[in-house]
């Protein structure tokens, strides 16, 4: 049985017994008076009786006294007047103890009999008012003619008195004591009565304390449960509540809900009321809808289940610090039905952000291991000594990026020069990863060189806008890590002798040296053909540009070590210049009468004083009037400078930072960083950079470069 | 609210109303669907259609798609609920979001079923449904 069943039965068995104890007091209480009354009248009797007893002998007596008087012609008024007076009373008492209807006895009834009897004999001698005696001088005194008479009376009276007043008496005696006999008996039963009542009262206590005390005991349970409720309520992680048929919540609910909705005034709130500013208004707008639909009969509980659309509701949020905070709940509800249907619903309320965290995070390494694999398929078709030169690379001008974003600034002038630096850097890191076609680092630099566009756009700079940047720079370098760790298990796999440098951490102690080449040196490793870069570059240009070349290089091999790298990046970036600006596409050439794939050439060789780089390609050449409207439009010089420029210095231009022809900003041309990035790295090594070309014909770039001692020295 | 509906041989039996646009997927609910008392009255492919079938035929449990040429399941729903509240729904829709459930349960419907489905799903929801 339930505990309200219980309750309720302990309340009935308690009135009743309360209701039959009441009663049973009552019939002894009223009985009680009752027997106390008639007892009353029943002493009353017996006093009156035991009064009586002794009038007989008195009127003998009395008339014996009046007899004498009047033998010696006494004064006898004196003894008549006290026999009138006790024959008065004893005729009075008597017929006042025959009304009283308590007393019937036989013995009263014989009393009555003799006393009627007795009454006519004493009735003239008490009436008698004559003059008894006659005085004369010569008798003296005798009794007149009435005298004797009133004498004959009361001789008479003697007579019957002395026959019949014993018998009166006996039969008032007997009346007495039957009457005590009568009221101690009654005396016995209210006795009796009165135990009986006593009893009952203490019953009734004993039940009163009984009931009490389950009572006590059961109000000390309903307490203790009532404790472990608000215990269970203070400390289970879940917000509880109930809504009624208003949608309203209860009075009672779970302290956990406060940590989650940071208020508590949720008694009586509604539960639109609780959503309005966490949720989007349709949201909100289902959720109301949902939670009547809870209330209807056609709402199965596993269906309502299915179509909740609470299970994982995302909420925004003043997290107490000024700032909003996302969270996820999940809302279950459960209806709670009484005799007559759905009483409540008991909604509770999970706050699973970690989950729903962790689950996206699952998700996202998912991706990051799927991923990886395509970027290990795409490893393969890497030559592993390419790919371990341009990681190393990468990390070189990485860890310039790194260098760039920790250098002092203050003013928005010296930051937007940190950004101009590190897109230059990072564009260069782009150019080689998309000619290994390692798509997967070449996007991730995209990225963060958009970001710095995005940088570049604000109107003032200030530190705070370069921590994204910092962060997005680790990502990069933790991937660039694992790309290594993927090498270097490739490489082991086909047994190559070349092993993975050591991983390079987020923010190095120190800003690494500026150029590539002398990041290298301390890095001695096998001398790279970067011959197979460079095609697969040019193929994937071809591909990505709808274009066509036939790209033929002599001499590479002969680069020594210090300038490998910087030559790659040189042919690289320049390599693009001609996929983007100077091959045309196959159908203009063809109307130009020029085979459709273009060639490009790339010779190096050695001097007599160092090396020369040649890169010439038989494209569209540059057009000065384009170059100067493209400065121009950047603002790198003002209209009137461009119509003074001469050609040799219009080319110049293209060497400047921040220019470029191109509006589309793609992911081979089109920023404004490149050549310069290229002449910078000339002039690090001590070289010299130039350009000709023939519009419509072809451009040419000669790189100058000196001796590896002297360009050591230069770097030094 | 129960069903009603005359016995035949002693069984109790349904009239079912299929509508779906799509004739694939009309034919895989008929099949798949493994309930004797259940008989087919008509299939419809709009919701236009099914208001006509459903005058016609005064079929007790109905299958309904949501997204639909011609008077979507939603507004369909309603209409056939109007014209007999008794009617049993179950939702057949690749609609999977929550919003679009509930829209469709305040109008009349009696249950839910995602697509796509197995044959085993679409039986307990048309259990359910007549339960």
């Amino acid at each position: 049985m339930s505990v309200a069943g219980l309750e309720r039965r302990r309340q009935l068995v308690t009135a009743g017994l309360g209701t039959a104890l009441t009663l049973v007091m009552g019939l002894v209480l009223i009985v009680g008076f009752r027997l106390a009354t008639h007892m009353r009248a029943e002493v009353t009797a017996l006093q009156a009786a035991s009064t009586l007893q002794t009038y007989p002998e008195e009127i003998s007596h009395q008339l014996n006294t009046l007899r004498d008087r009047l033998e010696v012609r006494a004064y006898s008024g004196k003894a008549l007047a006290d026999l009138q007076e006790t024959v008065k009373h004893f005729d009075q008492e008597l017929k006042a103890l025959d009304a009283t209807r308590d007393v019937d006895s036989p013995q009263l009834g014989r009393a009555l009999l003799l006393w009627h009897e007795y009454g006519p004999v004493l009735d003239p001698v008490v009436t008698f008012s004559g003059q008894p005696y006659l005085d004369t001088d010569s008798g003296g005194s005798n009794l007149s003619r009435e005298g004797r008479e009133h004498y004959a009376q009361v001789k008479r009276a003697q007579l019957f008195a002395a026959d019949n007043a014993h018998a009166l008496q006996a039969q008032l005696s007997s009346l007495a004591s039957t009457l005590q006999q009568s009221a101690s008996q009654a005396a016995t039963r209210l006795r009796g009565l009165l135990a009986a009542g006593v009893l009952a009262a203490l019953v009734l206590a004993a039940a009163a304390g009984y009931f009490q005390f389950t009572r006590a005991r059961h109000e000390r349970a309903a307490r203790d449960a009532q404790e472990q409720t608000r215990d269970i309520l203070k400390t289970v992680r879940e917000g509880f509540f109930l809504l009624d048929a208003n949608y309203r919540i209860g009075s009672v609910w779970s302290e956990a809900l406060a940590r989650m909705f940071g208020r508590s005034d949720f008694a009586g709130l509604s539960f639109e009321e609780l959503l309005k500013n966490l949720v989007t208004p349709a949201t909100l707008a289902t959720a109301t809808k949902y939670i009547k639909l809870l209330w209807g009969d056609r709402a199965h509980e596993n269906l309502m289940k299915s179509i909740n659309p609470l299970g994982q509701l995302e909420i925004t949020m003043d997290n107490g610090h000024g700032s909003k905070e996302t969270r996820y709940l999940q809302f279950d509800f459960h209806r709670v039905m009484g005799p007559e249907g759905i009483k409540h619903v008991l909604c509770s309320v999970g706050d699973i952000t970690s989950s729903v965290l962790l689950a996206r995070e699952l998700q996202d390494q998912q991706e990051n291991a799927n991923q990886q694999l395509d970027m290990m398929l795409g490893m393969l078709h890497v030559d592993p000594l390419q790919l371990v030169s341009f990681l190393d690379t990468a990390e070189t001008g990485l860890k310039l990026v790194n260098a760039i974003l920790k250098e002092p600034a203050r003013s928005d002038a010296e930051f937007r020069k940190k950004l101009t630096g590190l897109f230059r850097e990072l564009h260069s890191i782009k150019g080689e990863a998309s000619a290994l076609n390692l798509k997967s680092i070449a996007s991730r630099v995209h990225a963060l060189e958009d970001m710095v566009s995005e940088c570049k756009k604000r109107p003032e700079l200030t530190g705070s806008d370069f921590l994204p940047l910092v962060l997005k720079l680790d990502e990069l370098l933790a991937h660039l890590r694992s790309v290594r760790e993927m090498a270097a298990r490739l490489t082991d796999m086909k047994d190559s002798p070349v092993t993975a440098p050591a991983a390079v951490p987020a923010v190095p102690a120190a800003p690494a040296a500026r150029t590539p080449a002398a990041a290298e040196a301390p890095r001695p490793r096998a001398v790279e053909d970067m011959t197979p870069t460079l095609q697969a570059m040019a193929d994937r240009l071809a591909a990505d540009h709808a274009k066509r070349f036939r790209l033929s290089m002599h001499g590479l091999a002969d680069v020594p070590g210090p300038y490998n790298a910087t030559i790659k990046d040189c042919l690289i970036q320049m390599l693009r210049n001609s996929a983007v600006h100077g091959v045309e596409s196959p159908q203009v050439r063809r109307d130009s009468a020029k085979d459709e794939a273009g060639a490009v050439r790339v010779e190096f060789r050695r001097t007599a004083d160092g090396y020369e780089l040649l890169f010439e390609d038989d494209g569209a050449g540059i057009a000065v009037e384009s170059l100067k409207a493209a400065a121009v439009k950047k603002q790198l010089i003002s209209e009137e400078e461009a119509s003074l420029l001469d050609t040799r210095s219009t080319m110049a231009l293209i060497f400047r930072p921040g220019f470029s022809t191109q509006d589309d900003v793609s992911m081979d041309a089109g920023r404004g960083v490149g050549m310069d990035v290229v002449a910078r790295s000339v002039y690090a090594l001590g070289g010299k950079i130039g350009v000709s070309t023939h519009p419509g014909k072809y451009t040419r770039f000669k790189i100058v470069l000196p001796a590896v001692d002297s360009a050591s020295s230069a770097v030094a | 609210m129960k069903l009603n509906a005359a016995p035949v041989n002693g069984k109790r039996s349904y009239k079912l109303m299929i509508v779906d646009d799509s004739n694939i997927m009309r034919r895989r609910i008929e099949r798949s669907q493994q309930f004797e008392e259940l008989e087919l009255v008509g299939t419809a492919g709009n919701g236009e259609e099914a208001l006509d079938l459903f005058r016609r035929t005064d079929p007790d449990v109905v299958t309904m798609d949501l997204t639909m040429p011609r008077m979507d399941g939603i507004e369909c729903i309603g209409r056939l609920v109007e014209l007999k509240p008794a009617v049993r729904i179950l939702v057949i829709s690749a609609l999977a979001d929550k919003a679009t459930a509930v829209e469709a349960m305040e109008k009349g419907a009696n249950g839910f079923l995602n697509k796509p489905f197995t044959d085993r799903q679409l039986n307990e929801a048309i259990a359910e449904l007549m339960r």
